[in-house]
């Protein structure tokens, strides 16, 4: 039967990708469904019990500051906070939760639940509606469908996914899950390039049965990071520590002597693990010399006793991951509650998709998250945020949106994925971004809220806080910029006695901050007033501190500009362009790059071979476009 | 218009030495860089002569001077044409403030490309074009090809090869802080960074000798009045250039000759004997004199070898040591060996000093300064350690140089690993002009196979 009403965009999939695409379409006013094959596990954390850390938290600021969920959830279930590269550089700190499982999927649920325009169904999706070459709606297991202008798949390893625990295995979601085997053929007869990946979970271990005495605790940071711009620390629930171990020598002989007993290395796994995220064989495999690896131990919870031990991911046999697990300091005698597997799932190659995340081929259908080829929960929300945004902007007629590489992590990540494709579970690194000083995780709201707020993503109460603050930082500016401090006067020898550099002739205090060793807090001692809000005056700091390499940096930017905005038409044949060698012809066809800035970031793309794409479009006649955009 | 707003530059004459050399520019900046090099206002399309001003006001060169605003120009953009003198070293001084102004220079066929985009050239001949780009850009990357089979190519990968191994400690040291490796911490980066810009400066100065090679060296003849020098001017020019007389102070200016050995250029400069004078004229011809020995690349310090100066001529010129040339530039000529008796004959002392014994009358012992001046140049060393660098590397290797001064900086002073981090980027993508791109995925990648990472 044909479900009674009809739907703009449905979302499939209730992980961390489907719930923001879900809540950024609804979010817009656009009337959205939830499709998901059980309503219990909307938001559940599959992996590790955390959320940020470096790349990552940067991605979920963004998420944040575009009204997104998985900050505000995270403040409410995060039982431990730290910030990573405290004593590094503002650009690449980093915050970092552990959140209780319970406590998280609960808050995930009650933003999903009190999100107007959004309706929740259960019911796996085993089918599309496709009707020249355009999404049309949903067929469900039942065989009830969902008549929409959008669809958006997030379905995480569950497409074809194969669960390993030694040489034995079986098809699964994820632990305890079915997975989606009729959808996974649907979708393998579409017209797109698939592929396998792979990952894994460690055995999750009883607290219990583990002494936690010979090991050493790491608490939360003091004072206690928030992760929304909108969040306080009086959301946050009791907090408590990890606590960090060590293999040993005899881990690794265990490791060492069953290896021919891993899927990994007996060939049955073909997919492709992540290289940052190894499993406990892989690394001593490859690292053979390294004596000893960290294990953090990570408490899933305040209610239940259930352990994460990260690090120790793996897919050998279950006999052995006890031999592992009890050679461990502080866990000889643990009890495995759940034993550690590697998952084998189906991805699409995310060169098929656009920068609004829609696939090339199909009009209307949308993929974010793992089914694109990435890792982890925060790069999946990204995702999910932009392709629900998109599909609602499709469905509402309108030209659809994605941040460039200079504007959001959100961008590098959806570039990366859709120019250079992936050979791995892609995960976001500070490293990636070419434009890290200006992409920090303190300037996400100053980067997005205001686009978030142009397209509907952003509510009221955000909207006047960012304005506020915005507002704040300006005055702030303004009056340091205007307020000078003389040589030989009582503030200019206090500056000097304080910081040990003598003034040698009137400076405004904007002028003095750009010095190194004077800081705004130091500064203000001495002048008295300053900003009353700490994230003020962290971002008045931040920004004088750093502005010699952004300028820099926005010089390279304004450079680049009009190639980014110059548009490649999507028929364009790259086998007719004269002069392009047959090796530049294949790359650029393989990629279908949407802008000439994205096909100069294609690996061996030269910039001879540029020039002569510029040259083609002017001949076809699109020299309008170029005159629009320049 | 719908090119990036880069201005370009290049020499738009043919390579090599000319009556006239131009450099174009086209863009933006061309307006700037006229203001900059003519320090006047020109008047559109009209011919201005006058010099050509570097950035400390010196003068570059002198010639004519045209500025076509946009549209009315070869590429549409504004354009400035310089037109001067046609030695390359000339012309790349003159690109070289082109750079300083901001501008990069074109790429094979950019101007040509410049112009069809703005439709100054038709449909028509946007096939030629293509082709133009394709053949220059193949001719292009077989010549880098050629280059980087060499030693330049080597020296350069062995660089960024260490540039990259830093980086990987740094970006490792961020990107995983919950590794134990914090390198940042510890001296470890900053030895390596080091030891980088120790490789980079040799680098830099063997590529700025083969920079010599390909534009010339400039060879300064000096020493005491009388002492023959502008007989070994004539000798090496092979005719004669400078007038030669018994009367000690004949020659009261600086003079200038262009000569080849085995096709190899060379600038010669004879100048006034240094000596105390009351002689106003030949005070300044001293004075010049001393300029053009702080100046050169080599100095032929010529002695009367019947002199009893002759023993010791350092010691007995402190105008000379003045200025302070590097001892390892000086050539020794010990000249009138007809007249003192001694062997024609080069020596090398223990310290590397050459002194050369010769007579510039007789010719005997030329051959041996010939070849002395060619081993300078790095003649017989091509293929080892010395490279044909282009204007375009050498710009590069500045920057990348620049870049880890600064970064270094960030470093010691205000440990800021993160911007160190940005300046060792900006630094290999400087190298990356020379060797050619190098992704953060890779970066990445050799993170991953040098470090167990991941929880």
């Amino acid at each position: 039967m044909n479900f009674p009403s009809r739907f703009a965009v449905i979302v499939i999939g209730g992980g961390h990708a489907g719930t923001e695409a879900a809540l950024a379409s609804a979010r817009m006013g656009v009337k959205t469904l939830l499709l998901t094959h059980n309503v219990e596990t909307l938001g559940q954390m599959s992996c590790n019990p955390a959320i940020g850390g470096i790349g990552k938290s940067h991605l979920v600021k963004e998420i944040d500051a575009l009204g997104g969920a998985m900050a505000m959830a995270t403040d409410k279930g995060g039982i431990q906070f730290r910030v990573l590269n405290g004593r590094k550089g503002p650009a690449v700190r980093a915050t970092r939760a552990q959140a209780d499982r319970i406590l998280y999927k609960a808050a995930i649920r009650e933003i999903l639940e009190n999100q107007p325009n959004l309706w929740i169904f259960q019911q796996a999706a085993d089918d599309l509606i496709v009707e020249q070459d355009q999404v049309r709606g949903v067929v469900t297991q039942m065989g009830l469908r969902f008549m929409a202008d959008a669809v958006v798949l997030t379905t995480g390893t569950f497409l074809g996914g194969l669960i390993h625990i030694g040489m034995q295995n079986y098809s699964g979601g994820r632990a305890g899950d079915p997975p989606s085997i009729a959808l996974a053929h649907r979708l393998r007869e579409l017209p797109l390039r698939v592929g396998r990946l792979k990952t894994g979970t460690p055995p999750r271990i009883d607290g219990r049965s583990v002494d936690f005495s010979v090991m050493t605790e790491q608490p939360g940071d003091t004072p206690i990071p928030v992760m929304s711009f909108m969040g306080n620390k009086e959301q946050h629930p009791a907090q408590v520590s990890c606590w960090i171990t060590h293999t040993n020598a005899r881990t690794h002989e265990i490791i060492a002597s069953n290896l021919d007993r891993s899927p990994m290395y007996s060939g049955v796994i073909e997919g492709i693990g992540p290289r940052y995220c190894p499993s406990i064989e892989d690394k001593i495999h490859r690292f053979a010399d390294k004596e000893s690896h960290q294990v953090f131990i990570e408490p899933e919870g305040l209610t239940t006793h259930e352990l994460y031990p990260n690090g120790i991911s793996t897919s050998l046999p279950f006999d052995v991951q006890i031999q592992i697990v009890q050679s461990i300091r502080g866990m000889e005698n643990a009890h495995i509650v759940r034993p550690g597997y590697a998952i084998e799932y189906d991805y699409f190659d995310p060169r098929d998709l656009k920068y609004s995340l829609e696939t090339k081929v199909i009009g209307g259908l949308f993929f974010a998250g793992q089914i694109n080829g990435t890792t982890g929960y925060e790069e999946a929300g990204a995702q999910g945020l932009l392709a629900g945004a998109n599909a609602a902007l499709l469905a509402q007629g309108k030209e659809s949106w994605c941040p460039r590489r200079d504007e959001a992590y959100i961008g590098v990540l959806v570039d990366d994925l859709i120019t250079l494709g992936t050979q791995e579970p892609y995960r976001m690194f500070t490293s990636r971004a070419e434009y890290r000083l200006i992409l920090r995780e303190d300037n996400a709201d100053m980067r997005l809220t205001e686009k978030g707020r142009e397209l509907g993503l952003v509510d009221d109460a955000r909207w006047a806080a960012f304005c506020t603050k915005r507002e704040s930082i300006a005055q702030e500016e303004q009056r340091l910029k205007s307020t000078w401090v003389r040589p030989g006067t009582e503030q200019g020898d206090a500056i000097a006695a304080k910081f040990g550099t003598p003034l040698t002739h009137e400076y405004n205090l904007l002028n003095l901050l750009t010095r190194p060793e004077i800081d705004y807090v130091g500064l203000i001692e001495v002048t008295g007033q300053g900003a009353e809000d700490p994230l003020v005056a962290e971002q008045v700091e931040i920004k004088t501190k750093y502005a010699g390499y952004i300028d820099r940096q926005q010089d390279e930017i304004a450079r680049l500009r009009a190639s980014e905005n110059t548009k490649l038409p999507v028929d364009i044949d790259y086998t007719t362009i004269s002069g392009l060698s047959k090796e530049i012809q294949s790359k650029l066809g393989a990629t279908r790059p949407e802008t000439l800035g994205q096909a100069s970031r294609i690996p061996g793309v030269t910039p001879a071979a540029i020039s002569l794409l510029m040259i083609h479009l002017k001949k076809r006649g699109a020299g309008r476009t170029l005159e629009q955009n320049a | 218009m719908s090119v990036p707003a880069e201005t370009i530059a290049a020499v738009a004459t043919a390579q090599g030495r000319g009556g006239v050399g131009i450099v174009r520019i086209s863009g933006p900046l061309a307006s700037v860089a006229a203001q900059a090099f003519s320090e006047r206002e020109l008047k559109p399309r009209y011919a201005h002569y006058g010099p050509f001003y570097g950035e400390n006001r010196e003068v570059l060169d002198e010639g004519i001077a045209l500025y076509f605003p946009g549209p009315n120009s070869f590429t549409g953009e504004d354009v400035l044409e310089l037109q001067g003198h046609g030695g390359p070293i000339v012309l790349d001084m003159l690109l070289q403030r082109c750079i300083q102004l901001g501008c990069r220079l074109a790429r094979p066929g950019e101007f040509s490309e410049r112009a069809f985009l703005n439709d100054k050239l038709d449909l028509a001949q946007a096939e030629a074009i293509a082709d133009l780009i394709e053949a220059s850009s193949a001719q292009a990357a077989r010549n880098a090809l050629r280059s980087l089979q060499g030693a330049f190519s080597q020296r350069v990968h062995n660089l960024t090869e260490q540039l990259i191994g830093l980086r990987i400690y740094v970006e490792a040291a961020i990107d995983f802080p919950e590794e134990e490796i914090d390198f940042l911490a510890d001296g470890h980066v900053l030895g390596m960074l080091d030891k980088v810009r120790e490789e980079l400066s040799t680098v830099q100065r063997e590529a700025g000798q083969g920079a010599l090679l390909r534009d010339g060296m400039n060879v300064v003849i000096a020493g005491r009045p009388n002492a023959g020098k502008s007989s070994l001017l004539n000798a090496l020019a092979g005719r004669e250039a400078a007038i030669v007389t018994e009367i000690a102070g004949t020659t009261r200016d600086v003079l200038r000759e262009h000569i080849h050995i085995d096709g190899m250029p060379l600038h010669v400069v004879d100048t006034a004997g240094l000596r105390d004078t009351d002689d106003h004229v030949e005070k300044i011809g001293v004075q010049r004199a001393l300029k053009a020995i702080g100046e050169a690349d080599r100095v032929l310090l010529v002695v009367d070898a019947t002199a009893p100066e002759a023993d010791d001529p350092f010691a007995l010129w402190p105008e000379f040591l003045e200025q302070r040339p590097d001892p390892a530039k000086v050539t020794l000529i010990r000249n009138k060996a007809d007249l003192s008796g001694e062997n024609i004959a080069l020596e090398v002392s223990e310290d590397g000093h050459v002194t050369i014994s010769l007579s510039a009358k007789s010719t005997d012992g030329l051959d041996l300064l010939r070849e002395h001046l060619k081993a300078c140049m790095g003649y017989e060393q091509t293929s080892e350690s010395s490279f044909s660098a282009r204007r375009r590397h050498l710009e590069a290797l500045q920057q990348a140089s620049k870049a880890l001064e600064h970064g270094r900086a960030q470093l010691t002073l205000a440990g800021a690993g993160e911007l160190l981090a940005e300046d060792l980027r900006q630094a290999q993508h400087s190298l990356g002009e020379i060797t050619g791109a190098f992704s953060s995925d890779d970066l990445l990648g050799r993170i991953f196979s040098s470090f167990c990472i991941g929880k």
